[in-house]
C-alpha cells in the first residue's frame, strides 16, 4: 500500500521527466514550438471534439437546404433567406432591446448595491448572501414563481395594482409596446419593447445582479483605501472620489461585465422559454435565440437555423470587438 | 523525422476533425431507409404525453398486454406535451436512435415520414399473420383511419389512431343559472349573445380562452368553411374571418380573456364556477369531472356552436402512434400493442376511463360504454359527433402553419391586428410556409 502510495507521489515527476526527454529529443533550432504543442494538445483535443468540430458542422449544415440537414448544396442560399426574412429581423429587434433594457440597468443596479455593501459594516455577509441568492437558484423553478406572479388573473403583481388603483395588467400576455401602453395609446403599440418583453427583462435583471454584485464587490475591495482617502483629503466630495476615483478604477470591472454580459444577453435562452412557454404566442418575446431553436427542433430547418445562429454568432464577435476597440480603451488598469 | 511525425499527426488531427465536422446524418434519405437502432434492446419504448388518471391507466394497460404476451415488453415513458415529443423524435432521428413507437399528430408524423423514421403500417396491417381483416378494418372509424394516410407520400398509411377526441363546448350550469339560462347554445350568435347575458348578471367574463389551432380549425368547420384546399390555406375566406371577429368581438366587450398559454387555468376557472363556457377535447372529461367534484348537476358538456345546427360539423383530434422503422423484433412488438390496445375490448376500456373516443365501432355496444352513457347524458355528446367530425390537414409544414395561427389569434386577442388584416396576412404567411415546407 505504501509502496503504491509512493509510486503514485512520484508520478508528476516522472511525466515531467518524460517530457524534458522527449523535447529534448527536437531540435534547438524549432524553440518553444513543440512544447507548447505538447502542452496545449490536451485542451486542443478537448475543444476540437467538444467546440470545433460541431462548429463546423454547423458551418457544413449552414450551407445545406431543405429540411433535417439532408438537402441539396445550396451555397449561401439560407443566409440571404435569412436576411429577407421579416421574423428573423423582427427577433434580432426583440434581442437588441433586451440587451440595451438589460444590460446598462444590471450594470447600474449591481454597481450601487455593491457600493452600499462595501460601504456598510454590518451584515454584510447575509447582506451579500442575500442579493447572490437569485443567482443560484434554477431560473426555470424561479421563472415559474414569477409567471404566477404575472398571472392577470389573481397574480400578485395585479393584487398590488389593485392595491395602489391602477388597473389591472396583461403582464407576460401583452404584446403591445410600453411606449403605448404609458403613453395611453400616442405611440404606435408596435414600437419599442412590449410589455411581456419588459417583464421578462425585469426577472433577467432580479436574476443576473447577483453575480455583477460579487464581481463589483471584489473590484471594490481591489482598490486601495490610501487612493480614495488622498482625494478626500484634497477636498473632494463624495461624489468626485466616486466620478473620478472609484469608477476608472473600477472600469476593468465594468469592462469585464459589460463585454460578459452582452454576449450572455445575446444568448439568453432560458427566461424566455420559461417565462413565455417557448416564445410566447406573438412575435414580440421571441429572440434570436427563440427564433433559432424553432426552426431547428420544432420545424426541422436545420440549415437555415444553422446559417441564422452562425450570423448571431458572427454579430456577437463583430460587437464584442468593437467594444474592445472603443471602451477598451478607456479601461484604466493602473 | 520526428519533426516531420509530429506535423503528420498534427494534420492528421485536424483532417479527423474536419471529416468529423463534414459527416452527415446517421438516417436515411428515402421513406424506407435503413434502420435505425431502438432505444432499448431489451423493451419496446413508447413514448407517450399521458400524465395524472389516465397516464396511470396507460401504465396499467401496458403491464396488462405485457402478461399476457410474449416477446418484447412495451414500457411506456413520459416524454412531455406533444411539442416536448416532437423535438425529441427530431432529435432522436438525427441521433439514429429510437422507441418503437410514439404518439403523434399528423402534422408531426408528415415531419418525419421523409427523414425514413416513419414505417409503412401498410405492410403491418397487410401482414396474413399478424395483420388486420378487412372486416376489423372497417370496424374502425373511417374519419379516425383516414387522416393517417398521407396523400403527400403517396396515401401510404404511416401512422394508426390510438383514441380519438373531439373539441367540445364545457358549460357550468351554475353560472348559466344565474343568468337566467337553462341550456348552453346552438349556435355561434347564441353563444355570444349567452356571454353578453352573463356578464350583466356576473360582472364577469363568461368564457376562458385557451388560445389553439384546433380550435379555430373546429370553429371554421362549425361555420361550414375549411381551412385548406389542397395545399393553399384559406384563412381569409369568409368563414375564418368570421372566427377571428367573433374573438376580437369576445374581447372587445370583456366577455372572455385568454389564459396563460400551456396552462388549464380555464378548466380551473369553471371548476371555480368563476366562468360559463370554455373549449376543450372531449378528453378532459376526466378532469373536470374532478375539478367539479363529480358532481354532475355543476356542469355539462355538448357540441360546440354551429352557424347551422342542421349541418354541424367539428374537429376531430386525439392522439395517433407512429411506429417507427428500428428492428423487426420491435416493430412486431409496438404493432401487436397497437392491434391489442385498438381492439373493442381495450378501446371501450380506454374510452370510459378517460373521456377520448374508441376508435372502433363495435366498442359503441360494449357493455361498458353502455353503461357509460347511461350513467349521464353529456357522456354521449362526443360520440354523437363521430358522424360529423373530420381531421385537420396532415401536410408537411402544418406545424408551422398551427404557430401562425396561434400568433394571430393571440393578436388578434390583444387588439394589435384587425380581423381582416390579420386573416390576410395569416394566410399569406401560411401559404409562404407550405410552399417553402414543399421545396424540401
Amino acid at each position: 500500500m505504501t509502496r503504491m502510495a509512493e509510486t503514485f507521489a512520484a508520478l508528476p515527476d516522472r511525466l515531467l521527466a518524460l517530457l524534458d526527454s522527449l523535447l529534448d529529443r527536437f531540435p534547438r533550432r524549432m524553440g518553444d514550438i513543440p512544447a507548447a504543442v505538447l502542452l496545449t494538445a490536451p485542451a486542443l483535443l478537448v475543444l476540437g471534439a467538444f467546440s470545433f468540430t460541431p462548429m463546423v458542422n454547423a458551418l457544413t449544415l449552414s450551407l445545406r437546404g431543405g429540411k433535417h440537414g439532408d438537402g441539396a448544396f445550396i451555397g449561401l442560399g439560407n443566409y440571404l433567406d435569412a436576411l429577407r426574412s421579416g421574423e428573423f429581423w423582427q427577433s434580432l429587434t426583440v434581442t437588441i432591446y433586451y440587451v440595451l433594457g438589460t444590460i446598462p440597468a444590471m450594470l447600474a443596479f449591481s454597481f450601487l448595491i455593491a457600493l452600499v455593501l462595501h460601504r456598510i459594516s454590518r451584515a454584510r455577509g447575509f447582506f451579500r448572501t442575500l442579493y447572490f441568492l437569485p443567482y443560484v437558484t434554477s431560473v426555470v423553478a424561479a421563472a415559474m414563481v414569477w409567471r404566477s406572479l404575472f398571472n392577470p388573473r389573481g397574480g400578485v403583481f395585479n393584487l398590488l395594482m389593485a392595491w395602489v388603483g391602477v388597473a389591472p395588467q396583461q403582464w407576460l400576455l401583452e404584446p403591445r409596446g410600453m411606449l403605448h401602453l404609458l403613453t395611453g395609446g400616442a405611440v404606435n403599440a408596435s414600437i419599442g419593447p412590449s410589455m411581456a418583453l419588459c417583464c421578462v427583462m425585469l426577472f433577467d435583471i432580479w436574476h443576473g445582479c447577483g453575480f455583477m454584485i460579487v464581481v463589483f464587490l471584489a473590484g471594490l475591495s481591489s482598490i486601495p483605501r490610501e487612493v480614495e482617502e488622498s482625494a478626500r483629503i484634497d477636498g473632494a466630495g463624495g461624489l468626485r472620489t466616486l466620478w473620478h476615483i472609484t469608477l476608472p478604477l473600477l472600469s476593468p470591472t465594468i469592462f469585464f461585465l459589460g463585454v460578459v454580459g452582452v454576449v450572455r444577453a445575446f444568448q439568453a435562452f432560458n427566461s424566455f422559454y420559461a417565462l413565455t412557454q417557448g416564445g410566447g404566442n406573438t412575435q414580440d418575446t421571441r429572440n434570436l435565440i427563440l427564433y433559432i431553436y424553432s426552426q431547428f427542433y420544432d420545424y426541422g430547418y436545420w440549415g437555415y437555423a444553422t446559417a441564422a445562429s452562425t450570423m448571431l454568432t458572427l454579430a456577437i464577435v463583430a460587437l464584442t470587438a468593437l467594444q474592445w476597440r472603443f471602451v477598451g480603451r478607456r479601461v484604466h488598469y493602473s | 523525422m520526428t519533426r516531420f511525425r509530429l506535423w503528420m499527426m498534427l494534420a492528421a488531427l485536424s483532417a479527423a476533425c474536419c471529416l468529423a465536422g463534414c459527416g452527415g446524418s446517421p438516417k436515411s434519405g428515402p421513406t424506407q431507409g435503413p434502420s435505425f437502432r431502438p432505444l432499448d434492446t431489451t423493451s419496446a419504448v413508447f413514448w407517450d404525453r399521458q400524465i395524472t388518471e389516465i397516464g396511470a391507466l396507460l401504465h396499467r394497460l401496458a403491464d396488462e398486454f405485457n402478461a399476457a404476451h410474449p416477446g418484447l415488453p412495451i414500457k411506456v415513458e413520459y416524454a412531455g406535451d406533444y411539442p416536448d415529443v416532437f423535438r425529441k423524435v427530431s432529435a432522436s432521428i438525427q441521433a439514429g436512435v429510437l422507441p418503437a413507437m410514439t404518439v403523434s399528430y399528423e402534422n408531426m408524423t408528415a415531419e418525419y415520414i421523409p427523414t425514413g423514421a416513419a414505417l409503412d403500417l401498410d405492410l403491418l396491417i397487410k401482414d396474413p399473420k399478424t395483420g388486420l381483416t378487412q372486416a376489423e378494418l372497417d370496424d374502425y372509424f373511417p374519419a379516425a383511419l383516414q387522416p393517417n394516410r398521407y396523400a403527400d407520400f403517396g396515401g401510404k398509411m404511416y401512422s394508426f389512431p390510438l383514441s380519438k377526441s373531439i373539441l367540445m363546448l364545457y358549460y357550468n350550469r351554475r353560472v348559466l343559472a344565474k343568468a337566467g339560462l337553462t341550456a348552453p347554445p346552438a349556435t355561434w350568435d347564441e353563444f355570444l349573445d349567452q356571454c353578453r347575458k352573463i356578464k350583466a348578471a356576473t360582472g364577469k367574463p363568461a368564457h376562458a380562452i385557451s388560445v389553439d389551432c384546433s380550435t379555430f380549425d373546429a370553429m371554421v368547420f362549425s361555420r361550414g368553411g375549411d381551412v385548406i384546399r389542397g395545399h393553399e390555406t384559406l384563412f381569409d375566406s369568409p368563414q375564418a374571418l368570421a372566427v377571428l371577429d367573433f374573438y376580437a368581438t369576445l374581447t372587445r366587450e370583456g366577455l372572455a380573456y385568454r389564459i396563460t398559454p400551456g396552462t388549464y387555468q380555464d378548466n380551473e376557472a369553471l371548476g371555480k364556477d368563476e366562468i360559463a363556457f370554455t373549449f376543450r377535447t372531449s378528453a378532459s372529461r376526466t378532469d373536470i369531472m374532478l375539478l367539479m367534484q363529480n358532481d354532475k348537476t355543476r356542469w355539462g358538456m355538448a357540441r360546440i356552436p354551429q352557424l347551422d345546427p342542421a349541418h354541424p360539423a367539428t374537429v376531430l383530434y386525439g392522439p395517433n402512434v407512429t411506429i417507427f422503422n428500428t428492428t423487426e423484433e420491435q416493430k412486431a412488438a409496438a404493432w401487436a400493442f397497437v392491434k391489442w390496445f385498438t381492439s373493442p375490448e381495450i378501446t371501450a376500456r380506454w374510452a370510459v376511463g378517460t373521456g377520448y373516443l374508441p376508435v372502433r365501432k363495435s366498442a359503441l355496444d360494449s357493455p361498458e360504454m353502455k353503461k357509460l352513457f347511461d350513467e349521464w347524458e353529456c357522456n354521449r355528446a362526443a360520440f354523437d359527433c363521430l358522424d360529423f367530425a373530420r381531421g385537420e390537414p396532415n401536410i408537411t409544414g402544418w406545424q408551422q402553419v398551427r404557430d401562425l395561427v396561434v400568433r394571430t389569434l393571440s393578436e388578434v386577442l390583444a387588439g394589435t391586428r384587425e380581423p381582416a388584416e390579420a386573416g390576410r396576412l395569416l394566410k399569406q404567411g401560411a401559404d409562404e410556409v407550405l410552399a417553402r415546407a414543399g421545396r424540401g
